[in-house]
C-alpha cells in the first residue's frame, strides 16, 4: 500500500475535526431547543387540533415551504429549486459511493448526468437568490454579510463540483474517482488511503468542509429550528388538554 | 429625517396596498410616553432606568433565552429571506425599514449575536451590536410600533413570531425601568379597580342601571344587567369599554338581550369587570397571569357554571389560550361547556337551537362587512372546528343581517390586517403610527364602501372598535359605521 502523504494527513485531521464540530454543534442545538420550555401555547391559528396534525403542518413547511409559497412566489421557486437540487446532490454523493465499482454499471453516465443537471440548477437558483438580495431594495436592506457569505460559499462549491466534470478530462476524472472511493471508505473504517490530489477536487472538498464547519454557527441551523417552532408545531387544544410547563418561570410569554 | 409633528399625516385612499420605497428613520420620532413611577412599581418593575441597567437587561435576556423556546429558536433561525418585509401594516404605512418584521427582530438579534453567540467576535462583519443607550432607544421606539398582530408569522417559512420578540423586548425594558405609560397605567388600574378604565363598583352599577333604562326605552322590557350575583349560571366578562365607550355599549345591550330572551341567568363582576389583558402586551407572564386570575377567582366566588367572554380580541386570546395554563384547570365549572366560551359562539348556539330568534330584516338598512381581529383570527379559535373563529362570527352576522359582503380577499381571515392600534398602541402620542398602521385595512374598507355600499363595519374587538372610530373620520369615512356584531344582534333579536 502507498504510504500516506502530508496532504492526506492534513485533510484527515481537518475532516475529522469538522465532523466532530458539526455533530457536537448540531446535537447541542437540538438539546438546547428541546430543553428550553415554551411557557404558553402560541400556535398560529387556524391550527390543527391534534399533535399529529401539528406535526403534519411542520412537515408541510419542511417539504413544501407552504408559508413561503403563500408569501412570495418568486422566493419560493428559487428557494425550492435550490433546496431540492442541493438535497438531491447530497443524496447522490452518498449513493455514488455504493454504486461506484469496476467496471462501472451501464447507467453510471445517466446518474452523473442527473447530478450535473442538479448542479447547474443549484448554482443558477443560488445566483437568482443572490440577485434578489442585490436588486430588491427591501431584501438588500435586510441582507447581512453572512447572507451573502453562505450564498457565495454554496455557489463556489457547486461551481467547483461542476468544474470536475467540465474542466477535467474523463481519464483525469476517473483517477480522482478511483482514489476518492477508498479514501471515503477509509474515513469510516480508519484504513486510510491518500486523498485525490487533483487541485479542483481539493478545492471542492475544502469548501464543503468549510460549509459543514460553518453550519452550527450559522442561519443554516434553520433545518433544526424549524422543527421546534412553537407557532407551527403546537396543537390547538389549550382547553381540551391543559398545557403546563412548571420550569417556564414567570418571565416573558 | 426627524420632522416636527405638527398635525396628523393621513395617507390618501386610492384602494391600493402598495409596497413603499424604504425611508430609513421615517417613524423614528414617534415615541411612547414613558411609564409613571407608581404604575411601574405596582407592576413589580423598577420605576426608572438605574445604574447597572445594562447588566440587568442582559441577565433578563439570558433568562428569557433559557426559559422561552420561541425566543431562543427565533433568535437563531431567521435566514432573512425577506418574505415578511411587505407583510406588516406598520411598514406599509410608515415606510420605515425598522418596521419590516425581520428588521424589527434584527434590533434584538444584533444584541443577541454580540453577547450570546460566537459571531459576536466578528462584530461589524456579522452585525453584532453592544447594548448601548442608543440601541435601547431604538428598541423603545420600534418595539412600541409593533401591534403583536402576528401577520408576519403567518408568512414566515419558519413561523418566526415577531410578537414574541416584541414581548420579550418589552419585558426586558420593563425589568430595567423603561416602561410605557399607557399599558402600565391600564394594568395598574386593573389591579386597583378591576378594569382598564379604573371605574369603581358603585359607578359601574350606576352605568349598568342607565344601560338597563336605555334598553327599556328601546323596547327591551325587563332586560337586566346583573352585577356580582352569586349563583348565577354564567359569569359574563366583557372588555370594560363595553360598559362606557361607544359603539361598544351597543354590543353590551346585545349581550343583555340575548341572556334575557334565552332565560339564562348571568352576572357581570365588579372585581373582574375587564376581559382585556394588557399583561400580554408587555409580554409579562406574571402580570398576564395575575390579570387573568381575577376572572377565575370570580367564577369560583360567584359559583357560576360557565364563563363567557365578550367581544374583545386579545382578551379572547388570553382567556382561550392562556387561562388553562396559567390559572387552570377549571374542574369547578360545568364540564358540559367550553371554559371559557366566546359570546359569539354562545349566541349563535342559541340561534341555531331556536332558543332566541333573530329578524335579519331589522338590519336591512345596513350593508355589513366584517373585520377579522388579529388576536382572534391568528391567536385563538372559537367553537369546535378549525377556523371557527372565521365561520362563527360570519354565521352570526348573516343570521342578524341580510346584506353581508367580505372585504378584499387576502386581507381577511388569517391574512387580516391589524387595525393599527393593538398590542398597547391605542394611545394618543403615537397617533401617526396608528393612522399609518391602519392604512392597508382602510384601503379595503374604502373599496368596500365605494363598490358595495358597505355602511356597517362589524367588529369583535374593543381595541378595533376604538381605533376605527378614531381613524375613520380622519380618512373621510363615517365613524358611525363602526360597531359590534352584538349591536346587529341587539337590533335583530325578537323580544
Amino acid at each position: 500500500m502507498e504510504p500516506l502523504n502530508l496532504t492526506t494527513a492534513i485533510y484527515l485531521l481537518f475532516t475529522y475535526s469538522v465532523g466532530l464540530i458539526f455533530v457536537i454543534g448540531v446535537v447541542l442545538r437540538i438539546y438546547q431547543y428541546s430543553v428550553t420550555p415554551q411557557p404558553i401555547k402560541i400556535m398560529l391559528t387556524p391550527a390543527p387540533l391534534t399533535k399529529s396534525g401539528a406535526f403534519a403542518r411542520v412537515l408541510g413547511e419542511v417539504f413544501f415551504f407552504k408559508s413561503l409559497f403563500k408569501s412570495n412566489k418568486a422566493t419560493w421557486v428559487f428557494g425550492y429549486l435550490f433546496h431540492i437540487s442541493f438535497f438531491l446532490l447530497i443524496f447522490m454523493h452518498f449513493l455514488r459511493h455504493f454504486i461506484y465499482s469496476n467496471p462501472l454499471p451501464w447507467w453510471y453516465n445517466i446518474f452523473v448526468g442527473i447530478g450535473i443537471v442538479c448542479g447547474i440548477v443549484m448554482v443558477l437558483s443560488l445566483f437568482l437568490l443572490l440577485m434578489r438580495r442585490v436588486v430588491i431594495e427591501r431584501v438588500k436592506f435586510i441582507s447581512l454579510f453572512q447572507d451573502y457569505l453562505i450564498l457565495v460559499l454554496l455557489m463556489l462549491i457547486g461551481l467547483a463540483g461542476l468544474s470536475l466534470n467540465y474542466v477535467l478530462t474523463p481519464s483525469a476524472l476517473t483517477v480522482v474517482d478511483n482514489q476518492l472511493d477508498p479514501y471515503m471508505n477509509g474515513l469510516l473504517t480508519f484504513q486510510f488511503t491518500n486523498i485525490p490530489s487533483n487541485p479542483l477536487f481539493l478545492i471542492h472538498y475544502t469548501l464543503v468542509m468549510l460549509l459543514i464547519l460553518y453550519i452550527p454557527f450559522s442561519k443554516v441551523m434553520h433545518f433544526v429550528g424549524i422543527f421546534f417552532s412553537p407557532t407551527r408545531n403546537m396543537a390547538d387544544n389549550p382547553i381540551e388538554e391543559r398545557y403546563y410547563r412548571p420550569n417556564a418561570k414567570d418571565l416573558s410569554i | 429625517m426627524a420632522k416636527p409633528k405638527d398635525k396628523y399625516r393621513v395617507p390618501v385612499l386610492d384602494g391600493k396596498i402598495s409596497i413603499p420605497k424604504i425611508v430609513p428613520g421615517a417613524s423614528s420620532y414617534e415615541h411612547m410616553i414613558e411609564a409613571q413611577k407608581e404604575d411601574m412599581e405596582a407592576l413589580g418593575f423598577p420605576s426608572k432606568l438605574q445604574d447597572g441597567w445594562k447588566n440587568k437587561a442582559l441577565g433578563v435576556f439570558k433568562e428569557i433565552l433559557d426559559h422561552n423556546k420561541a425566543v431562543r429558536d427565533y433568535m437563531d433561525i431567521c435566514v432573512r429571506c425577506g418574505a415578511c418585509t411587505d407583510k406588516c401594516q406598520f411598514f406599509l404605512g410608515t415606510a420605515d425599514p425598522n418596521n419590516m418584521p425581520v428588521q424589527r427582530q434584527e434590533l434584538m438579534r444584533k444584541v443577541y449575536r454580540y453577547y450570546f453567540t460566537p459571531s459576536g467576535f466578528f462584530k461589524s462583519l456579522s452585525n453584532a451590536q453592544e447594548l448601548t443607550e442608543e440601541v435601547l432607544k431604538e428598541w423603545y421606539t420600534y418595539f412600541w410600533q409593533c401591534s403583536e398582530c402576528r401577520r408576519c408569522s403567518l408568512y414566515c417559512p419558519y413561523g418566526i413570531d415577531t410578537a414574541e420578540i416584541t414581548m420579550a423586548a418589552r419585558q426586558i425594558m420593563d425589568s430595567i425601568g423603561l416602561g410605557q405609560k399607557y399599558t402600565t397605567e391600564v394594568i395598574h388600574k386593573v389591579f386597583k379597580t378591576g378594569n382598564n378604565i379604573g371605574i369603581p363598583p358603585a359607578a359601574l352599577r350606576n352605568t349598568l342601571d342607565d344601560l338597563e333604562e336605555e334598553i327599556e326605552e328601546e323596547g327591551g322590557k325587563g332586560v337586566k344587567i346583573p352585577m356580582d350575583v352569586e349563583g348565577a349560571e354564567v359569569l359574563l366578562v366583557p372588555p370594560s369599554a363595553d360598559f362606557f365607550a361607544m359603539p361598544h355599549m351597543e354590543s353590551l345591550k346585545g349581550y343583555a338581550k340575548v341572556f334575557h330572551k334565552a332565560g339564562i341567568s348571568y352576572t357581570v363582576s365588579s372585581y373582574a369587570s375587564e376581559a382585556g389583558n394588557f399583561g400580554k402586551f408587555i409580554g409579562s407572564y406574571q402580570n398576564t397571569k395575575e390579570i387573568n386570575k381575577r376572572i377565575w377567582d370570580e367564577a369560583r366566588r360567584l359559583k357560576v357554571k360557565r364563563v363567557i367572554i365578550g367581544e374583545c380580541g386579545h382578551a379572547w386570546r388570553a382567556a382561550y389560550m392562556y387561562s388553562n395554563t396559567m390559572n387552570g384547570p377549571f374542574d369547578f365549572l360545568d364540564s358540559k361547556y367550553k371554559q371559557p366560551t366566546h359570546i359569539c359562539d354562545f349566541t349563535l348556539g342559541l340561534v341555531k337551537d331556536g332558543v332566541i330568534k333573530l329578524d335579519p330584516s331589522a338590519n336591512d338598512d345596513k350593508v355589513v362587512t366584517f373585520h377579522d381581529s388579529c388576536n382572534v383570527a391568528r391567536g385563538s379559535r372559537i367553537g369546535d372546528a378549525v377556523g371557527g373563529q372565521f365561520t362563527i362570527p360570519r354565521e352570526l352576522i348573516k343570521a342578524a343581517a341580510n346584506k353581508f359582503v367580505e372585504l378584499r380577499e387576502g386581507t381577511t381571515k388569517e391574512s387580516t390586517y391589524c387595525c393599527g392600534a393593538g398590542g398597547g398602541l391605542l394611545t394618543e402620542e403615537v397617533m401617526n403610527v396608528r393612522i399609518a398602521g391602519s392604512m392597508p385595512r382602510m384601503q379595503t374598507v374604502k373599496e368596500a364602501v365605494d363598490n358595495h355600499g358597505v355602511n356597517f363595519y362589524a367588529l369583535i374587538c374593543a381595541i378595533c372598535k376604538t381605533q376605527f372610530t378614531k381613524v375613520f373620520p380622519l380618512y373621510g369615512l363615517d365613524a358611525e359605521m363602526v360597531g359590534g356584531i352584538h349591536q346587529l344582534v341587539s337590533n335583530a333579536i325578537i323580544m
